[in-house]
């Protein structure tokens, strides 16, 4: 994180809520590495993922003044950035067809014994699954935030998260008898 | 022996206690599968956190900077609008304020009144330059919607002018009032939120 922005986040902040651009601009050039990262693993492609973070900075320049200094900055920008996020594949639901698919062909595929790399495994999940994982195991989310975020049910979110993480054990070959 | 379920496994790693949490800790004393299974889990997890953090390859601060003055700029044209036609309502009755206000009867004086303060407003706001600021999300929500009430009024008055002697007093002066009180609270807003930000 910018460590300079960090240091003179409340100026910073005070500035761009005044309309100031290069205060805003500052902001965008200090999360805009984090911003991407999340939106990229929880987005399928790389265009989505621009996409998200366009959209993010968009809102952060819109709402600064709803910022109220309570939580950091990072976790306000971040939030807007995940809902950005989940938003954007609400609006590419059909891609869900992956699940779909990954269920009817799954069993073939997931008893053979493959051995990814972690990037590959993620990148593997479902869109829903990848996010959950990411927002809980990551950025250290809670469930019911995450279903807050996503207008499901904690428990959505949970068995979602244990879907993926039984699917990433078998994907990584860390399937051990027991 | 029945091994705990990945639901499980992942609900003992969560800060509160689940219902079933103790039964799973006291199965995970006595056997080392499951054991070894949470090890790889909190492992996993752990390789999660460090994949290295990927960057946007193009720069997307132009279209963010573009887009907020565009929204700007849709917003001065707004605002601009709205003094546009509260000052042609303003002409439109202007021969209200022309005339002594001695020989006007007491419902004519009020209305005259109200114009005079609406106006009044309207030099107080433009003084302010809300156009030129961000506002925040609610307090631009609010502006808009007392904006969009003032143009609604601004149009019954228009209205009421192309009708002329058909529209009583009484109800010409409920127009007036309504735009007064609407004017200040847009004022109200804008002050409000300048000066908690220090402005």
């Amino acid at each position: 994180m910018d460590s300079y922005l960090l240091a003179n986040a409340e100026s910073v902040v005070a500035r761009a809520r005044a309309g100031d651009e290069s205060a805003l601009e500052e902001l965008y050039r200090a999360f805009e590495a984090p911003v991407y990262n999340l939106a990229r693993r929880i987005c399928r492609t790389t265009e989505d993922a621009e996409d998200v973070l366009q959209e993010t900075f968009f809102e952060v320049c819109r709402s600064i003044g709803r910022y109220r200094e309570e939580g950091s900055l990072w976790g306000w920008v971040r939030t807007i950035a995940a809902s950005k996020a989940l938003m954007r594949l609400r609006r590419n639901k059909y891609r869900e067809t992956d699940e779909l698919q990954d269920d009817v062909m799954g069993h073939r595929r997931e008893d053979t014994a493959l051995r990814m790399d972690l990037e590959a495994a993620l990148e593997r999940l479902s869109e829903t699954s990848r996010a959950v994982v990411w927002l809980h195991d990551v950025e250290g989310y809670t469930h019911d935030e995450i279903a807050n975020m996503m207008g499901k049910t904690p428990s959505f979110s949970k068995s979602q998260l244990a879907r993926a993480h039984q699917r990433l054990r078998r994907w990584l070959g860390e399937e051990v008898d027991v | 022996m029945t091994h705990l379920s990945m639901e499980s496994l992942l609900s003992l790693r969560e800060a509160g206690l689940e219902p079933g949490d103790a039964a799973a800790r006291e199965h995970l004393e006595s056997c080392s599968g499951c054991r070894a299974e949470l090890d790889r889990l909190h492992q996993r997890v752990a390789r999660l956190k460090a994949l290295p953090a990927l960057r946007p390859t193009r720069d997307r601060w132009p279209q963010v900077a573009a887009r907020v003055r565009q929204e700007r700029r849709a917003r001065r044209r707004r605002i601009g609008g709205l003094v546009g036609l509260a000052a042609a309502a303003s002409i439109a009755l202007g021969v209200l304020v022309g005339r002594p206000a001695g020989g006007l009867p007491a419902g004519e004086q009020e209305i005259r009144q109200a114009m005079a303060r609406s106006q009044a407003l309207e030099s107080a706001l433009s003084q302010i330059h809300p156009d030129e600021r961000v506002l925040d999300g609610r307090t631009a929500g609010i502006a808009q919607e007392l904006e969009d009430r003032i143009a609604r009024v601004d149009r019954e008055l228009e209205m009421a002018d192309l009708l002329g002697r058909q529209t009583r007093d009484d109800q010409l002066l409920k127009l007036w009032r309504e735009r007064v009180g609407l004017l200040d609270a847009l004022v109200d807003v804008h002050v409000t939120r300048a000066s908690n930000v220090g402005l």
